[in-house]
């Protein structure tokens, strides 16, 4: 059980300012964090992160403040960021890399505890029979699970994906998300997840917080996600534009009756 | 998790994959893993082993050994102090570079450079329509496929043969002078420079080929302006390298006689005058890295200028730019 608690927080990249005063709080919950592209999402990510300085503002986990990378934060990245020429299974061992001396890891004689723990990992996203194979011969929605099979190996508190599907097909999509929710749930982890795709996000998300030019738009629950916070957030002609792609290419169908124009 | 067995043996075993962690999936899988490790390791022990009797061999037939440099290191010490030979400076020990420097002057290294250098150019210059020609031929896209390869193997034969040894077919032809060694450049170049124009083509993309065939162009047209244009910049890149290469083959030509630095090189070592050697490879290494550099800088320009970036900064610009730039990729 975990609290994220963002004050402030403020980013600018020279005359560029991506994040504008935000602040807001989840706790124990699936947040999905909307947006257009470039309105801050990923700045928000890695500043919680500590992959980016933040220039002002406090980011606080279960009230201790965060800085710089720790075990306790599990990141996903879109591009799955994994060791491509190694197994699935030592892909998710990084994970435990903190817990482990240079020369542990590198004859991997870490704790057999840890060891179970990776398989574990790749048990929860169903990848168990496939943990030896390497990574650069699965496809890409399985290289993004073992991705969160390597972050739930940390033993994190709070789970961050950013744009964890983007570059997936729609039923790979799916089946991603399904994991990486089962994933926060099993380690009862808070998890703050970036999405572009509106449909997804009403089907997975049990909060949303939107940003809109770097502020801070709404921090809502599942039943105020309404069409118009939507069209609000991305403008009309992209919402409609969004459902008319995924009427073509046979993504799954949007859940949530609010979200479809 | 089962309790771990007490015994060695057993923790051996387990260490192995040979004995069963647990009954769960997880466990299971483990055991399999160590399992599969283990059987990775053998074939990397068989590996191993391999490679040491190889090493072993070919250490023999090498005739290398460590007794060799043991008794002849003082020897190599003693030339050490003629290959640089010291001196003091008011005071302050150094190499004594009056001596290169008159020797320089003495045997006109610099009229040698130019030999050697134009050996090169030479080479490359006349050597360059036959290597268009073979490397064209042997493109795929030009000549299709069985008959592209009577080409290649035309190329891949004279690449077989060291430059140093065509220089020796030659030497009826034109004696041991720079002659022979510009005939011996003009064929390596071909086999060489006509390689890397195929390579260059298989990789060009289709489209703008495609575009220039549907104007209706003939065959030689398409080629020319749907082909070669789009590699233009490689080719002229491609060229500098080979240039570059030449100049060094240039020097080792000479060490046989084909005149130029290499000549005057393998006269000092025959008579063992060691100081005079090192001012020759001393002139080798500035004309060598005179040559690379501008070679280096023409290909960043066409580079550069591919990017739509067109370059012209001095010389003094880049030498200050460039541990910075190095610096910054490095961070990023």
């Amino acid at each position: 059980m975990s609290t994220l608690r963002v004050e402030n927080l403020t980013k600018t990249y020279g005359d560029v300012t991506a994040l504008r005063d935000v602040s807001f709080e989840i706790e124990d919950e699936f947040v999905v964090l909307l947006g257009q592209s470039g309105a801050g999402k990923s700045t928000m990510l890695r500043c919680i992160n500590g992959l980016t300085e933040p220039t002002s503002g406090e980011i606080y986990l279960d009230g201790e403040p965060l800085s710089g990378s720790r075990p306790t934060v599990g990141m996903i990245f879109q591009q799955h960021n994994l060791v491509e020429g190694v197994s699935a299974y030592l892909n998710a061992l990084t994970g435990a890399l903190d817990r482990a001396t240079l020369i542990e890891s590198l004859f991997q004689w870490n704790d057999r505890a840890d060891k179970l723990r990776a398989l574990e990992a790749l048990e929860t996203v169903g990848l168990l029979d496939e943990a030896h194979q390497r990574v650069s011969r699965m496809s890409g929605g399985q290289q993004q699970r073992v991705g969160i099979a390597r972050a739930l190996v940390q033993d994190p508190d709070l789970l961050l994906a950013d744009e964890p599907v983007a570059s997936l097909d729609p039923a790979s999509a799916e089946t991603v998300m399904r994991y990486l929710k089962k994933a926060a749930t099993v380690h009862e982890a808070t998890a703050l997840v970036s999405l572009h795709q509106v449909n997804v996000a009403a089907h997975f998300g049990e909060r949303f917080v939107g940003l809109r030019d770097g502020r801070l738009a709404f921090d809502i629950g599942r039943d105020e996600l309404t069409q118009e916070r939507v069209d609000d957030l991305y403008g009309d002609v992209e919402t409609v534009a969004l459902a008319e792609r995924h009427a073509v290419d046979g993504s799954p169908a949007v859940e949530d009756r609010r979200v479809r124009p | 998790m089962s309790p771990r067995p007490r015994s060695a043996s057993g923790r051996i075993r387990e260490y192995f994959g040979l004995a069963d962690l647990g009954e769960s999936a997880v466990e299971r899988k483990l055991t399999e893993l160590k399992r599969r490790k283990t059987v990775r390791r053998l074939w990397t022990a068989v590996a191993a082993v391999a490679l040491a009797i190889l090493l072993d061999f070919s250490l023999d037939r090498a005739e290398f050994s460590l007794g060799m440099l043991v008794q002849y290191f003082p020897e190599f010490v003693r030339a050490l102090g003629d290959y640089f030979p010291p001196t003091t400076y008011y005071g302050i020990p150094f190499v004594d570079v009056r001596q290169y420097w008159a020797f320089i002057l003495a045997e006109d290294l610099f009229h040698q450079s130019v030999v050697t250098v134009s050996i090169a150019f030479a080479g490359t210059v006349i050597g360059l329509p036959g290597a268009l020609l073979l490397g064209v031929l042997a493109s795929e896209r030009v000549v299709p496929y069985p008959f592209n390869f009577v080409f290649r193997l035309t190329m891949s034969t004279i690449r077989s043969i060291p430059a140093l040894v065509w220089a020796l077919i030659f030497i009826p032809l034109g004696g041991v002078s720079p002659f022979t060694g510009t005939l011996a450049i003009i064929v390596d170049t071909t086999g060489y420079l006509g390689r890397l124009f195929t390579d260059e083509l298989e990789e060009i993309e289709t489209g703008p080929i495609e575009g220039v065939r549907s104007t209706g162009a003939n065959k030689s047209q398409t080629i020319t302006f749907g082909m070669l244009s789009q590699v233009f910049r490689q080719f002229i890149a491609w060229i500098a390298f080979v240039l570059e290469h030449n100049v060094r083959v240039a020097i080792t030509l000479g060490l046989i006689g084909a005149g130029g630095l290499g000549l005057v090189l393998d006269t000092q070592r025959r008579t063992f005058n060691y100081t005079e050697m090192m001012a020759c490879i001393i002139v080798i290494v500035l004309l060598s890295g005179t040559v690379e550099l501008l070679s280096q800088r023409l290909r960043s320009y066409l580079r550069d200028d591919e990017k739509g970036e067109a370059d012209s900064r001095g010389f003094l610009r880049i030498l200050v730019e460039t541990p910075r730039k190095i610096a910054e990729s490095a961070l990023k």
